[in-house]
């Protein structure tokens, strides 16, 4: 640790009062009649703004999970779309071909967290006893079971049209246009991760977190020594599923609609990149890695149009490659990330 | 009088034999470089468009693109992975899997870069056998593309039974260091184990071609039905493999009978729940593999 974050640490304010604080903070400027009025051409950024903050939500789970306990979990959009899908089912006003019953959105976040919680501790329970790399491919196998449904059964979730009339209660808050929302949104949405990161931050410095380190370094070892394992597994990976379906609401609430594009492997790619290039274990270095590779799939974006020569098909596509071959080079050259610890990741470097 | 189900059970056979031609080099790699590989499903679709281009620009005759498609595939496969996943044996089984993945996008949207995401399909004359009384009809492409893959798999059979280096490639997925004392050379061992895993999916992926069409994600559409099957049959076992294909191929088509028409799509979905099932019920699957940490 260098001296200027040591000096960080030392501050008597951490990112759970700072998240708490930001989120009052919020919900007063909320219901004043002032807003902020974001210059014209940064909309795009800032619809990237928002789902990045969604996805350090989704990942400050992830790294209890995979960073810390080393459980292997590659489908936290599954939970990410239950918790969209719930909350969108629940507060949906006559939606067209689906289900919605018309209840108030804060009944749709606690539906939301409890269904992707529940998922969470059923998922849990049958398969946390599995190897790392078979963990694996059953949670991949259910985020994709969970898009199929999703897909397959459209009279309750409105299949590939997607699922709209949800309540959007940033947006009626103030009628001074959608950049105004999209700012409200992102301030909401800031205190909201970086609450959460506070409270993962802490469970992770605490002496629960380091039980999570000694499983992740040798699970008999700390069955041994008179903790229960599997418990702690249970309870991270419920930690996570819970926080990931919060997002999965916000996303919904932010759009106004549910659609199954917000939901694709996608989600847990950039996740998971996001957190190998920060380096998994680093609570700060995982978010920096996300925002790297959200930056970087925002700048090609812009890029696109100056490349002569080369289809958007093509384009998408290269970025892509680019993207694989960067988690490839992470992987080779450096397995700890930017800012990860190889001792305790178990890797050569 | 018709036999009930029998078109159903032939339909299934054509799916569980490109399965199982998958299903055996991933499970092959599965059990001596001990990764799950998530670029398998890439291998299948460069075996596919090496068909192709044997049949549709060179104009050779379907058989002996087959040979061209398992020949080019393995070496295609065996060098990546010389690059790839060779230098990192030791690191363990999910930065090997993380890997896998990265390779998978690189060479996915490689090919849709290059041949664009159009669907080609390999053009062969199909001749059909009817027999109304019984109730089906089988095409003489699908005769092709079962009989290929029983063939496939006899071949690989005397290979692992007969041969010295089948013999130690056994003796590696046993048990690696016991072999590696026992003067066995696990490089060598590992080599042939890729490119016999890259030439299998050359084959599936010349199949596929033939019956669906070649695309950039003709493999990857196939892979998680791949890691079922292998996963089916006991993660390792190559016999076991193709039993699992068989099983879950004629599962799909004959499930479809019984399925309400609105849930026909879910077919492949409910060849992941029977996965995650396997998993929690036999995890060893059909030859009773260890996967459990304790």
């Amino acid at each position: 640790m260098s001296a200027e974050s040591g000096r960080l640490e030392d501050l008597p304010v951490d990112a759970v009062h700072l998240g708490a604080a930001l989120f009052v903070l919020a919900v007063l400027l909320l219901y004043s009649p002032l807003f902020v009025q974001p210059p014209g051409g940064t909309f795009t950024v800032l619809e990237v703004v928002v789902l990045f903050l969604l996805y350090a939500m989704i990942l400050v789970g992830l790294n209890l999970q995979f960073g810390h306990a080393g459980l292997v979990n590659f489908g936290p959009v599954a939970f990410f779309a239950v918790g969209g899908y719930t909350a969108a089912m629940v507060t949906a006003e006559n939606p067209f071909g689906a289900v919605g019953l018309g209840l108030a959105w804060p009944v749709g976040i606690v539906a939301a967290v409890l269904a992707a919680a529940a998922l969470g501790v059923v998922l849990g329970v049958s398969t946390l006893r599995l190897r790392d790399d078979f963990l694996a491919i059953v949670t991949l196998a259910v985020a994709e079971i969970i898009y199929d449904l999703i897909i397959a059964f459209r009279d309750y979730t409105g299949g590939s049209l997607g699922l709209n009339n949800v309540p959007r209660p940033i947006a009626g808050t103030t009628s001074a246009g959608d950049g105004a929302v999209l700012v409200s949104t992102i301030i909401v949405f800031g205190a909201l991760a970086v609450l959460f990161y506070g409270v993962f931050r802490r469970l992770s410095a605490s002496p629960y977190g380091r039980v999570l380190r000694a499983i992740r370094a040798d699970e008999q070892v700390t069955e041994t020594l008179g903790k229960r394992v599997f418990r702690y597994k249970l309870a991270v990976f419920v930690y996570g599923a819970a926080v990931a379906g919060l997002a999965g609401a916000l996303l919904v609430f932010y759009n106004g609609a549910a659609s199954a594009g917000f939901f694709t492997i996608n989600v847990t790619v950039i996740v998971w990149i996001g957190m190998l290039i920060g380096g998994a274990g680093n609570d700060r270095g995982v978010i920096g890695g996300l925002a790297i590779i959200m930056g970087f799939q925002l700048f090609t974006r812009f890029l696109n149009d100056q490349i002569p020569f080369v289809t958007q098909d093509q384009f998408a596509s290269l970025r892509l490659v680019l993207v694989g071959l960067l988690l490839m080079v992470i992987i080779k050259y450096r397995p700890e990330g930017i800012w990860g610890n190889a001792d305790e990741l178990g890797v050569d470097s | 009088m018709e036999i009930p189900l029998a078109q159903e059970v032939i339909f299934g056979l054509v799916i569980g034999s490109y399965i199982a031609l998958g299903a055996i080099g991933f499970t092959l790699v599965y059990g001596l470089v001990n990764m799950i590989n998530f670029a398998h499903g890439e291998f299948i679709t460069i075996g596919a468009f090496v068909g192709y281009l044997a049949v549709a620009e060179v104009g050779l005759p379907l058989p002996v693109a087959v040979f061209v498609a398992l020949g080019g595939t393995a070496v295609v496969g065996w060098g990546i992975a010389r690059i790839t996943f060779e230098p990192m044996n030791d690191a363990g089984a999910v930065p090997l899997l993380l890997m896998s993945i990265g390779l998978g996008l690189v060479l996915r949207n490689g090919i849709r870069v290059i041949a664009g995401p159009d669907r080609r399909s390999i053009r062969t004359d199909v001749a059909t056998y009817r027999f109304d009384d019984l109730g089906f009809f089988v095409t003489s492409q699908q005769l092709f593309i079962i009989g290929l893959t029983l063939a496939s798999v006899l071949v690989l059979h005397l290979f692992l039974s007969r041969t010295m280096l089948g013999v130690a490639m056994r003796a590696t997925a046993d048990n690696e260091d016991l072999a590696l004392v026992s003067g066995v050379d696990t490089r060598r061992v590992r080599n042939a184990v890729w490119l016999a895993a890259s030439g299998l999916a050359g084959v599936a992926g010349v199949m596929l071609g033939t019956a669906q069409a070649a695309s950039p994600t003709v493999g990857f559409g196939q892979l998680l039905l791949i890691i079922t099957a292998a996963i089916l049959g006991g993660a390792g076992s190559p016999y076991g493999a193709v039993a699992g294909s068989y099983l879950l191929g004629i599962g799909i088509t004959v499930s479809v009978v019984f399925l309400p028409e609105s849930l026909t799509s879910l077919n492949s979905t409910m060849a992941f729940v029977v996965l995650i099932v396997v998993l929690l019920l036999r995890p060893g699957g059909l030859v009773n593999r260890e996967v459990r940490t304790s």
